[in-house]
């Protein structure tokens, strides 16, 4: 948190603190065995490709944060993805038009996830569910399954592919993001409000915050990225089809609830999640650079596994050590002095 | 705090022995007592001669004793026969099911307490009162003894309240002991034999029904001094602040209330549990939006829709469930008390934690909230320091109307007495206070005038210098013979 609170300190500080751990693990690991992990041209790659699924995971964070989910951001992803490539060759409308459009259309789907949600109080993980396979189908309708959008303008591309000061571009919008989610998330009553809707919906209504409002704009925020997300893809790859993002949505939400945001909602930071995807992409992409593993073939299936079993134990040693401190909260409380009345 | 003190109370076969007392008087402990559920800490339990130690629900059930709830606990989704079946039978897991012999069963319990349900229908078609009755009758196949109703008519309409109690005499004249709790004094002359009434936990006395009269009942149930001290009135009542004209809401159960209360003026809003104050509340604050009546506050009408409009309108609530609805319990106590005033505190959506944390410190010097600092989470706090974070959070946002729910609930005695000193402080500084309390001494001590709810509407309208029997005779609806 922002604030120099003792509390979060000691509710926070753990999972980020074992994250921070884990991520310097990494990179002395495959500095020490894996071919040209430790050059430029490999950062940047890393940068690449989490870039996308580092934007999901910062806009998944404060949905989750609120106690909800969007299982929907990889399905619209694709869908973003198809409709750029409709508006700059079916439509000819130009790049930063057409660019513009497919943002507004992300928001929109977020915002029909968000109204269904709280117009109607369906359960997020359900009406997020039907629009996972919604907009996936979509996006296959419109393609037929087969057809993929190529040849875009080389000043689009260059989103995917050139660096500014060393960074990707996509590197440089993702710290944007960040830094913007985080100043939403700690810095603003829109923050404050999505802690309160998360660790208590009915004790947040009773103080007359805007609940439904609030939560509408989580959803709406997700859309929007997606649809960002779904840009740097498409230049990522030269090309727009239906399948892309497919799986996105669950590989955001592990690097957010690696990175301390309780899926129950109230708890979590932006750097936490930041520090998630960080530790997720180095170990994904450092895999493929240990010789052994690289011939075999089986970088990509290993990166998921280890991926899984570093969240288990993280999730497990930060449940061992909200306990220990319980212990030791329950032992000094019996020579701590009572609370007195400031004056 | 001890809910039960050395009650005596005891049951005969074929009799239905009433059980009456206030709200928090110590009925339910009694009879968690009596199911098995809490044990005592003290005294003997004896059923048919034999003194149980140890009662467990699974040995007073085993022992015949069976109750009765005003939700029965029955599945929805499957039929009479078979709900009665699951009650009764302890079958293995691969037995077949014998249709046949589960149907005539039920009949034939259905038929004892002579009630027309055909054990085929499904329960969800049933009314609450037939559910009711298919409980009775799970309670008698199982061979109970001992049936205990608690408060069953309070959903009931005339007709089928008529029906129950023909069940609850048949179950007497078959020689069970019939427990019966309830707030309505006209059902206790027409169905019980004897009648023992608890107040503070303790028993004030088993009379037969035949040697007592309504006014003592009353008596008996509020009987008790005003132990605790109030600070005494220092305003003098100024304009109408709010002003209610016929509201009500169906989903509620509340209907046709008006009422007014003034600037500086205390109302207190009595009745016992489940006569519609807490859902006034609600409305008022927008929380379930009434569907008629007019809302005037200052003199002009307001459309309470949400919470957010009630506050916005200068309501402010303070809710009975603090820990669920009145602080965060995990967020720090500057949070909770700023979480009403976002726009105002911080213009632009921008927190301003030197602002909160100021504005937090001078509630907690105000109200004396005993705590480590503002940021202490609110859980950590005892429950009256917790409830003065609550009154902080709407002090804050300067109420033209404050709603208390029971403000002193859960707290102890002497946050309570600080509570009562700034309740008084704010009525003096000119806030039109209404404040629902099922604490009889704190609604005499504290009101200016005490308005009575009783089936959802206002039943009184009582100076605050009335005597506890008054108020609680209008609650119980029975102010002409009370007064007597």
């Amino acid at each position: 948190m922002s604030q120099p609170a003792p509390f979060f300190k000691t509710l926070l500080a753990r999972p980020e603190a074992v994250l921070l751990f884990v991520l310097v693990a990494e990179l002395v690991f495959f500095s020490a065995v894996g071919r040209n992990f430790n050059t430029a041209d490999n950062f940047a790659n890393i940068v690449r490709h989490s870039a996308e699924i580092g934007l999901l995971a910062l806009v998944m964070m404060p949905i989750i944060l609120t106690g909800g989910i969007d299982l929907s951001v990889g399905s619209l992803l694709g869908l973003c993805a198809v409709l750029f490539g409709v508006f700059t060759h079916e439509w000819h409308i130009a790049t930063p038009l057409a660019a513009a459009l497919t943002l507004v259309v992300g928001a929109a789907a977020g915002g029909l996830n968000g109204g269904l949600i709280t117009g109607l109080r369906l359960p997020p993980l359900i009406v997020t569910l039907g629009t996972f396979s919604l907009f996936r189908g979509l996006a296959e309708a419109i393609t037929k399954g087969t057809m993929t959008y190529k040849d875009f303008s080389p000043a689009f591309l260059a989103l995917g592919h050139e660096r500014a000061l060393g960074l990707p571009y996509q590197g440089w919008l993702f710290i944007a993001i960040a830094v913007a989610i985080s100043v939403l998330v700690h810095r603003t009553t829109f923050g404050r409000s999505f802690q309160a809707i998360g660790f208590s919906p009915e004790g947040a209504r009773y103080a007359g915050l805007p609940v439904q409002r609030r939560i509408a704009t989580t959803y709406v925020l997700a859309g929007f990225v997606a649809a960002l997300a779904a840009l740097v893809f498409t230049a990522r790859l030269r090309q727009a089809r239906a399948d892309a993002g497919s799986g996105y949505e669950l590989q955001a939400i592990t690097a957010v609830v690696l990175g301390g945001t309780s899926i129950f909602g109230g708890v979590g930071t932006v750097g936490g999640t930041v520090l998630g995807v960080a530790c997720v992409a180095v170990l994904t992409t450092g895999l493929k650079l240990i010789p052994a593993i690289a011939l075999q073939g089986i970088g990509s299936e290993l990166g998921s596994l280890l991926t899984g079993a570093l969240l288990i134990f993280a999730l497990a040693g930060g449940v061992l050590a909200k306990s220990l401190a319980a212990r030791r909260a329950r032992r000094q409380s019996l020579a701590k002095p009572q609370p007195q009345p400031i004056t | 705090m001890r809910a039960l003190k050395e009650v005596s109370f005891d049951l005969h076969a074929g009799e239905v022995h009433a059980l009456l007392g206030e709200n928090g008087a110590g009925k339910s402990t009694l009879i968690k007592v009596i199911t098995g559920a809490h044990q005592p800490d003290g005294g003997r339990i004896t059923v048919g001669g034999v003194e149980v130690s140890q009662l467990t629900p699974a040995r007073a059930r085993a022992l015949g004793i069976a109750c009765i709830y005003q939700q029965p606990a029955l599945f929805p989704d499957l039929s009479v026969a078979e709900n009665i079946a699951l009650r009764l039978e302890k079958t293995s897991a691969w037995q077949r099911v014998r249709w046949a012999e589960i149907a005539r069963r039920a009949r034939e319990l259905l038929q004892r307490i002579g009630a027309e349900i055909d054990p085929a229908t499904e329960v969800r078609e049933l009314s609450m009162p037939e559910q009711q009755l298919v409980e009775i009758a799970c309670a008698l196949g199982a061979g109970a003894r001992i049936v205990i109703m608690d408060e069953p008519t309070a959903s009931l309409t005339q007709k089928e309240q008529h029906l129950l109690f023909a069940v609850v005499r048949e179950l007497r004249a078959q020689g069970v002991g019939v427990i019966y709790i309830s707030h309505r004094l006209e059902e206790i002359f027409a169905l019980a034999d004897r009648v023992t009434v608890l107040r503070d936990g303790e028993s004030v006395g088993t009379n037969p029904v035949a040697a007592i009269n309504e006014a003592s009942l009353i008596r008996m149930m509020v009987g008790r001094e005003v132990s605790a001290i109030y600070p005494p009135a220092e305003s003098a009542p100024g304009e109408v602040v709010l002003a209610l004209c016929g509201v009500g809401c169906a989903a509620g159960g509340v209907r046709d209330v008006s009422l007014e209360v003034r600037a500086g003026e205390i109302m207190g809003l009595a009745g016992l549990v489940g006569a519609g104050r807490t859902e006034l509340a609600r409305i008022l604050f927008g929380i379930t939006p009434a569907d008629s009546g007019e809302i005037i506050l200052h003199g002009r009408r307001v459309a309470v829709a949400s919470p957010r409009i009630a506050v916005a309108a200068g309501i402010a609530y303070v809710p009975e469930d603090r820990r669920r609805h009145g602080v965060i319990l995990e967020m720090p106590i500057a949070a909770n008390m700023t979480m009403a005033i976002h726009p105002r505190l911080f213009p632009g959506a921008w927190l301003r934690f030197g602002a909160e944390r100021a504005l937090a410190l001078d509630y907690i010097r105000e109200l004396a909230v005993k705590t480590f600092g503002p940021e202490a989470p609110g859980g950590s706090l005892s429950g009256g320091n917790q409830q003065k974070v609550a009154l902080a959070r709407w002090l804050a946002t300067q109420p033209k109307l404050l709603i208390l729910d029971e403000p002193t609930q859960g707290v102890d005695v002497g946050a309570k007495g600080e509570i009562h000193k700034i309740i008084r402080r704010l009525a003096k500084d000119g806030l039109a206070v209404l404040m629902i309390s099922s604490d009889l001494p704190e609604v005499l001590g504290m009101s200016d005038r005490i308005a009575v709810m009783r089936g959802g509407t206002i039943a009184a309208m009582l100076p605050g210098h009335s005597d506890a029997h008054t108020v609680m005779a209008a609650a119980l609806g029975q102010p002409g013979k009370a007064a007597a």
